[in-house]
Formats: C-alpha cells, sequence, structure tokens
C-alpha cells in the first residue's frame, strides 16, 4: 500500500501542514497558529484563552523567594569560607 | 523539529544550529548581563590571591566583594533564562525570535532563580571534591534546560523537574567534559587574539609595545583571570543551547513526539 500524505483534519482536501501540540490534529496553514512558538488548532487555542490562568500560590511566591536569597546569601559565605580555606592550604 | 535521536553529538550539532540563529541580539544580551558577574569573580580570586594564605584576617574585604558578586548573578540569571527562551523559540519557528524572547514568564524565572542558586551552592560546597564541582555544574546545566518548563512557582517542583531529567544523565555529563575542554580551547583562541591584536598595534607605531606585551602576558595574574572569565562568557551560549536541546529531545523521547515526527517526515517524503 503506497504510503498516503497527511491531511488537514479540517480541510480533507489540504495537505497537513503542522500538528496541534494540544490535540495532535493535523493541520493545514489556515488552520494552524502559531501561540509562543507552539502550534495549536483553533479550538485548542479558544480554550487556552478561555481558561482560566491558574495563578501560582502567594505563599508558593514567599517561599520561592525567601528560600533563593537564603541560597545567595549562603552562597556569598560559602565563598569566601572556601576561599579562606583553600588560600590556608598555599 | 526534532531531527534526529537523543544523543550528545545531536544535541551538539543543534546547539550550534540555534546559536547561529539566536547570536544577533539575543547572544549579545547574554554576554552583557553576565560580564558584570565574571569581572567580579576575576577581582573576587585577585584579591584571594592577594591576600593569599592571610585571607581569613580579610573576611571583610572578600565578604563585601562576595556580596557584590552574588547580586550581579541575578542580572546574569536573567540574562541565561531570556536567552534560554530566545532558543527554544529558534528551535521551534527556525528562525530568529523577536522581542517575545525577553517575555520569560515570572514563574519560570523565579524557579530558574531558585534552582541556579542551590547549584551555586552546591557548586562552591563541592569545590574540594572535584566532581561534587562537577555534578554541580550539571545540575545548573538542566535547571537552564527546564527552566520554561516552570509554568506555576512551586518550591520543589523545580528540582522533580531536573531529577526527571537525571534519568539520561549520560548526555549532560559528556556535555559538562565537552564545555570544560571548550573552555581551555576558548582560552587559548582568546590569548591569541590579544596576542594577534597586539602585534598588530605593534606595527602602528607610537605604541608602547613591550609595556603592553608585559599586561597581556601569562605572567599577569589580572591579564590570566580576565582571559578565563571570556572564555566562559564565550562558551555559555553554547551550554545554554545545549541544554535547551537536550531538554527538548529528551522531554519529545519521553512524550513519543520524537517517533511521531520521524514517521511524519518518511510519510512526507516519500
Amino acid at each position: 500500500m503506497p504510503p498516503t500524505t497527511q491531511r488537514c483534519s479540517v480541510h480533507d482536501q489540504r495537505p497537513a501542514f503542522a500538528r496541534c501540540m494540544s490535540c495532535s490534529k493535523m493541520l493545514c496553514q489556515e488552520c494552524a497558529t502559531q501561540w509562543d512558538g507552539i502550534w495549536h488548532c483553533a479550538a485548542c487555542l479558544g480554550s487556552k484563552r478561555g481558561a482560566v490562568v491558574q495563578r501560582s500560590p502567594f505563599f508558593g511566591w514567599v517561599g520561592v523567594v525567601t528560600l533563593s536569597l537564603m541560597m545567595l546569601f549562603a552562597g556569598a559565605r560559602v565563598m569566601v569560607w572556601m576561599a579562606a580555606l583553600i588560600a590556608g592550604l598555599f | 523539529m526534532i531531527h534526529t535521536p537523543l544523543s550528545t553529538t545531536a544535541v551538539l550539532d543543534e546547539a550550534a544550529d540555534a546559536v547561529s540563529m539566536t547570536a544577533a541580539p539575543w547572544a549579545g544580551v547574554l554576554i552583557a548581563t553576565a560580564l558584570p558577574y565574571r569581572f567580579l569573580q576575576a577581582l573576587f580570586l585577585d584579591q584571594l590571591f592577594e591576600v593569599g594564605s592571610g585571607a581569613s584576617h580579610y573576611g571583610n574585604l572578600l565578604g563585601m566583594t562576595a556580596n557584590v558578586t552574588v547580586a550581579t548573578i541575578l542580572l546574569a540569571l536573567w540574562g541565561r533564562a531570556v536567552y534560554a527562551r530566545a532558543c527554544r523559540l529558534a528551535l521551534a519557528r527556525g528562525s530568529a525570535p523577536g522581542a517575545e524572547a525577553l517575555r520569560v514568564r515570572p514563574a519560570a524565572l523565579a524557579s530558574y532563580v531558585l534552582t541556579a542558586s542551590t547549584a551555586m551552592l552546591l557548586g562552591y560546597l563541592g569545590l574540594f571534591t572535584i566532581l561534587g564541582f562537577f555534578v554541580a555544574v550539571m545540575f545548573s546545566g538542566i535547571a537552564i534546560g527546564t527552566m520554561e518548563l516552570n509554568d506555576r512557582v512551586s518550591i520543589t517542583a523545580p528540582f522533580g523537574r531536573i531529577f526527571r531529567y537525571t534519568k539520561r544523565i549520560a548526555v549532560p555529563f559528556a556535555l559538562v567534559f565537552i564545555f570544560f575542554f571548550a573552555m581551555f580551547v576558548a582560552l587559548i583562541n582568546l590569548a591569541a587574539a590579544f596576542q594577534l591584536g597586539q602585534w598588530l598595534a605593534g606595527a602602528l607605531g607610537g605604541f608602547d609595545a613591550p609595556n603592553w606585551q608585559q599586561l597581556f602576558s601569562g605572567g599577569n595574574r589580572r591579564f590570566m583571570l580576565i582571559l578565563f572569565g571570556g572564555a566562559i562568557v564565550i562558551v555559555e551560549p553554547f551550554w545554554i543551547a545545549a541544554h535547551v536541546i537536550f531538554v527538548r529531545k529528551a522531554g519529545a523521547e519521553e512524550s513519543g513526539d520524537d517517533l511521531r515526527t520521524w514517521f511524519d517526515e518518511l510519510r512526507r517524503t516519500a
């Protein structure tokens, strides 16, 4: 059986141009829309736009920022301690 | 588009393509944001060599420089995040991205600052063990590769993503050693470029060649430190692009996207 060329899932007569990264449907040039570097079909893009954006929890932000600052502060201290330790060896 | 299966050579090949697509202006943004951090690292090491074994008596001086160095890493991390996003967009489109590369999601950036600062701390703690330092460098590479996968802020999720990609540990580990040697090659090239510039300037006349020769020689500690910093800055765009591609390829293998794309390509060419 000869291999068949992929067709657009909306327009049977058109060759496929891209694949929707959400629902995996094949799409022609007219049906495919790129958003943030990724191809989507109209339905998936619509549902993405309509979906309520899940916000990161406030305590998540506080935790990440606090922990990052602690890591940076500890990084600076350890940098000096290790430097003094290594310098003391020579 | 995923062209070839995951391997170190495939990652390096595609990284070269990604860097050529993103060189202007995004590699410039990466280098400009990394320079203050690298200069201050060189200054810290210079001060350390200056005080030598008496370093423990100069805690305030070294501590002040270390604090400023760590503060400038935030700018460098933002530059890396922008560059990683530019690489991902360039790979998806096959052309250089525009200003949208600057729109790094705050949650992704915050997660990356957390993982990168942890990698930095682990790197300094692991200095004595040598292997620990390389593991921290590998961790930091996967951290920039997985940065954009973090769509929500969380303390544990970014680390979970990094550990997920350590299943394919051979490739990131190979990348660490390849880029370690690439840094020395860049160092030699940079030193040669300085010598060439000095030789050309000497041919012009009115130029204090012997003095500059002394400054741009291996005997000048500051020049050597700047060369090391410069070599890291040169290699960094390739390092980031390689990790963005590694994460993309490893993720595609997991989800089966690579096989789907391969079959689609075969069907199209048949």
